[in-house]
């Protein structure tokens, strides 16, 4: 790049640093947005990596019947560092009469370097507390202990012990609870010595940290080998994360289309920034051909300014987006976006930048090199409406100003639409958040129509099968029960199986979110998730053929529902149409509740009668994030709104350069001028938002379903924005668009207006 | 006349023509215009509004493209070029003036008198050299780092002529240089391009001012595109310039 070139660059940056500066903002925001979302969904689908990097976890767990030299296995190679031995034991936790099994764990008061729990409520254990425990989060959960929270544990002697919970921790070194068991209790020494005196009877528990986490499987075959038989069994980081992996196909789907979309938003921006910019930038390019720049170096320059500050952008929100993750999301993340994921974000938006700007360059290049040409001059005329408005004694500003609007065809249509997208995205925003809100008001309507569900547990039950039901039914906000379980399924043709359910029966049916085809009304019929018609290609009215517990049955899909669980792969069946071997007695009950009723307060009422209930975890739970996502992306869309808005300005206080000093001389007052401009620029805004929104909360619901569809819950889902939320967001960005419009107005209507050009 | 004796001339012209299109209709602005100016020539080139004086020195300086005839510069054959060969082709041969100046505006005066040389690749230190020799001959030194838009339009006229000499081109082209200027400003700049005429250096001039015609050494009289008078000026009477001598006589 030439000396020359170089000069021309600065020169402009520095004519125009506030735009320069929106636009690396823009940029930087999107990206930032972008890096976020991507980290948060990281993190949310595998909370092992977070989990594991605090905690300093170990990559491979020993359980060994006598405690190993800990000297002998940090000597193994490829070991760095050695968690333990600590001392654990099998036991029964006993709570409100029903019993569960529980592994304890002895640990320090002190945390340990290696394999650290991380406490997320109380405290940690505490030496003068003998009787204190922490409890795994997801088992203490599970099984309704919080903080304070008392129970007894049965030794493998008989002797109970009652302990109270002073904290709840998180490790990367155990699975979550139900998938991992049993649940974990970390106490002192001393407590585990009370409850298990014996030592024959505990087992030893040693964590091994590794240089490398891809020689897991060799340093096991070492030790192993090292330890001779001594070695009971053996966990290894990748079987603790699969244990906490979510397959969270929804939130993904959402994710990248809110990407897609602020890409296309920033692409928007961009090319309007640096369109309008060229535009008023005509005269200074055909002064500069005139000296000899060829159509190669302006596009060069231009390209290399502008993306420049794409480039900027980028590498700032790069910046900002680990800041963010870094001090922000401090609590909930803990390691950064891993490279690849990164890397594409980065490189994407570079590629967007890049197109984004090549266009108008290319224009620019192509700018005739007389600089005294005119720039294709605004025309237009008077119409009739205009004359007729005129004639009724409208304001002559308003008059002038929608005429204005409309002079120049493209720019003002690119205005419209660099406003109609991003408040369009803004509106398809709000549908999320209004979905959210249908998912958590109405869960009935998404296929959670029980929200609690009770497990006959080990005790009370057996001998009577139908008493946890009499049991709910009796309290006062239980509406429903209907008897459950859910088997595997075989599918002819699948290696997998899938998950089939049987709630309610043929005469007493689950109210089921039908969405397409009609309930079942017999045995042998079954209704089905999109996501197990999308796996087993079959449509509504198809027969299919399972093989439960060795059984085969056929039944004939007869109806979509919506299906929140497993990506919706779950076959929903009549309990009566199972085999009474595999239907008798039912794995729960799920019960619905009255309209309004707490959830919490009923499975507190339930749990005081030794019933064990666990809550259904809302879909709109698991979406949480989104929300924060959709506040910084409408944050993010309103900058590229302004800089598309500051463009549209710019390019027609240039227009009318010449006009208002004839409208001046004219006799209209600076107030009416500057009326005129804004109006101008303002019945732009209008348009674009009130295009924006509307087109928003059409497609929106039709967006979500097809997001539903693709993650297999299944088109239905979908809401589109409430009026009530709508207006006032319509109202916001006119509003804030007309203030913005008028401060360059206001200047230009004060300003001393130059005759001539320059 | 101070022609060069021997060499190919500086500019020529065989019977050039351009025909713009408008709506559909062509319309001739210059039609077929033989043209030579010998080096170190100063040719004004006289007309009214819509001769095609504007449009044939636009052509000259390949802002413009011919629709038929040929240019030659410095012996060389330039209407045949394409749009960048043209560009290099202006960087080192051609310098334009225009009548609004065309400074760039984001750019100090030193950057837009230095623009030039640095495009045509000098380093920047010669750059700086060349832009303050300029500037001081034009009287111009102490407003080398104001922005031009602060300047006055005479100021602003003699940067634009101080950065169309930065590469001390073979031609100067210079349309209606005084256009927008007072008597005062017109007065400075004629008296700056007589200068360096007397320089050696060659200039073709557009104007209708036959005052300002008057300082060039042959002016060519153009009307509806065509050449309709070409004379030299009698050496005597370019001495005497002033308020008071304003009858011309042509054709």
């Amino acid at each position: 790049m030439n000396t020359a070139e170089r000069r021309w660059i600065f020169a402009d940056l520095r004519a125009r640093r506030a735009q320069a500066a929106l636009t690396v903002l823009a940029v930087a925001g999107i990206v930032t947005a972008l890096i976020t979302a991507a980290t948060l969904l990281e993190d949310g689908t595998n909370p092992w990596r977070g989990l594991f990097t605090r905690g300093n976890g170990a990559h491979i767990w020993l359980h060994t019947r006598d405690a190993p030299d800990p000297a002998a296995l940090r000597a193994l190679d490829g070991v760095t560092d050695v968690a333990g031995p600590y001392r654990g034991a099998p036991a029964t936790l006993v709570q409100g009469g029903k019993k569960t099994p529980v592994a304890l764990q002895e640990m320090a008061p002190v945390l340990p370097a290696v394999g650290r729990p991380i406490v997320r409520e109380g405290r940690w254990l505490d030496a003068g507390d003998a009787r204190g425990v922490v409890l795994e989060r997801s088992f203490a959960r599970a099984v309704g202990l919080g903080t304070g929270g008392r129970f007894s544990v049965i030794g493998l002697n008989g002797a109970t012990h009652d302990l109270t919970v002073i904290g709840l921790a998180e490790s990367g070194d155990q699975g979550f609870y139900p998938e991992w068991t049993p649940g974990l209790a970390w106490t002192l020494e001393s407590t585990l010595e009370q409850v298990e005196p014996a030592l024959g009877r505990s087992e030893s528990v040693t964590g091994l940290r590794l240089a490398d986490p891809d020689d897991t499987s060799l340093v096991v075959q070492r030790t192993i080998t090292k330890l001779a038989g001594q070695v009971q069994r053996v966990s290894t980081w990748r079987e603790v994360r699969a244990s906490m992996e979510l397959d969270n196909r929804l939130l993904g789907v959402l994710l990248a289309l809110f990407g897609v979309a602020g890409l296309v938003a920033a692409a928007l921006a961009i090319a309007n920034a640096t369109g309008g910019r060229v535009l008023t930038q005509r005269r200074d390019i055909a002064t500069l051909k005139s000296l000899g720049f060829t159509r190669r170096q302006v596009v060069r320059m231009l390209l290399a300014e502008h993306g420049l500050l794409g480039l900027a952008g980028i590498a700032a929100g790069v910046l900002c987006g680990r800041l963010i993750t870094v001090y922000a999301l401090a609590d909930t993340v803990v390691v950064p976006l891993s490279s690849a994921p990164l890397l594409a974000i980065a490189l994407g938006t570079a590629l967007v930048v890049l197109v984004a700007v090549w266009l108008p360059a290319w224009r620019g290049g192509r700018t005739p090199p007389i600089p005294a040409a005119p720039v294709a001059p605004p025309r237009g005329h008077l119409s009739h409406l205009a004359r007729l408005a005129l004639l009724v004694r409208l304001p002559p500003a308003l008059v002038l100003g929608a005429r204005d609007a409309f002079t120049r065809r493209l720019p003002a249509l690119l205005t419209t639409f660099g406003l109609a997208i991003p408040m369009m995205l803004i509106t398809i925003g709000l549908g999320c958040w209004a979905t959210l809100d249908a998912f958590r008001a109405h869960p009935e309507q998404v296929g959670q129509a029980a929200a609690l569900i009770v497990r006959p547990g080990s005790v009370p039950a057996t001998a009577d099968a139908g008493r946890p039901a009499e049991l709910a039914l009796a309290d006062p906000d239980v509406v429903a029960v209907f008897p459950g379980t859910e088997v595997d399924a075989l599918v002819p043709g699948q290696t997998r199986t899938v998950r089939a359910r049987a709630v309610g029966t043929v005469s007493d049916p689950y109210p089921y979110s039908v969405v397409e085809g009609r309930m079942f009304r017999d045995r042998g019929e079954a209704v089905a998730g999109q996501g197990l018609l999308d796996l087993l290609n079959v449509r509504i009215g198809d027969r299919t053929r399972l093989t439960i517990g060795g059984t085969p049955l056929i039944v004939r899909i007869v109806g979509r529902v919506l299906e929140p669980e497993q990506d919706g792969e779950v076959l929903s069946v009549p309990l009566d149409t199972l085999a009474p071997k595999d239907a008798l007695p039912p794995q729960f009950y799920s019960l619905a509740l009255r309209q309004g009723a707490e959830p919490e307060a009923v499975r507190a009422r339930l749990q005081g009668q030794g019933l064990e209930v666990s809550q259904v975890v809302n879909p709109a739970d698991r979406l949480s994030v989104i929300r924060i996502i959709i506040v910084a992306l409408v944050a993010v869309l309103a900058l590229l709104g302004l800089a598309n808005l500051l463009t549209a300005s710019a390019v027609g206080l240039r227009d009318h350069a010449a006009d208002l000093a004839v409208l001046k001389a004219m006799g209209l007052t600076p107030r009416q001028v500057m009326a005129t401009l804004v109006t101008g620029t303002g019945l732009l805004v209008v348009i674009g938002v009130g295009a924006g929104a509307a087109a928003g909360s059409f497609v929106s619901a039709g967006l979500i379903d097809l997001q539903g569809a693709a993650s297999g819950v299944g088109a239905g889902i979908g809401r589109a924005p409430t009026p009530a939320m709508l207006l006032p967001a319509v109202l916001t960005a006119v509003g804030a668009a007309l203030l913005v419009a008028l401060i360059p107005a206001r200047r230009a209507a004060r300003a001393r207006v130059p005759v001539t050009p320059r | 006349m101070t022609t060069a004796p021997s060499g190919p001339p500086a500019l020529q012209t065989v019977n050039l023509v351009k025909i713009y299109q408008t709506g559909g209709l062509p319309v001739p602005a210059v039609r077929g215009v033989d043209l030579r100016v010998e080096r170190g020539e100063f040719v004004a080139i006289m007309g009214p509004s819509g001769s095609g004086k504007s449009t044939l020195v636009h052509m000259l300086g390949g802002l413009d493209t011919r629709t038929s005839g040929e240019i030659w510069i410095d012996g060389r054959r330039a209407d045949t070029l394409s749009e960048s060969a043209w560009a290099i082709l202006r960087r080192q041969k051609i310098g334009f003036v225009f009548q609004f100046f065309n400074l760039v505006g984001n750019m100090t005066v030193a950057d837009n008198v230095e623009l030039p040389a640095l495009l045509s690749g000098a380093s920047p230190k010669h750059a700086r050299e060349r832009r303050e020799y300029l500037l001081g001959e034009l009287n111009l030194t102490d407003k080398a780092d104001e922005a031009p838009g602060r300047l006055s339009g005479g100021e602003q006229q003699r940067v634009a002529l101080a950065r169309a000499l930065a590469n001390q081109p073979q031609v100067l082209l210079a349309d209606e240089p005084t256009g927008n200027l007072d008597s005062r400003n017109t007065r400075d700049v004629l008296r700056l391009l007589g200068q360096v005429h007397r320089q050696g250096q060659t200039i073709v001039m557009v104007t209708h001012e036959a005052r300002v015609a008057g300082l060039a050494d042959r002016v060519v009289t153009l009307l509806d595109g065509q050449i309709v008078d070409d004379g030299a000026v009698a050496p005597a009477r370019r001495r005497k310039q002033g308020p008071g001598d304003v009858v011309e006589l042509h054709g």
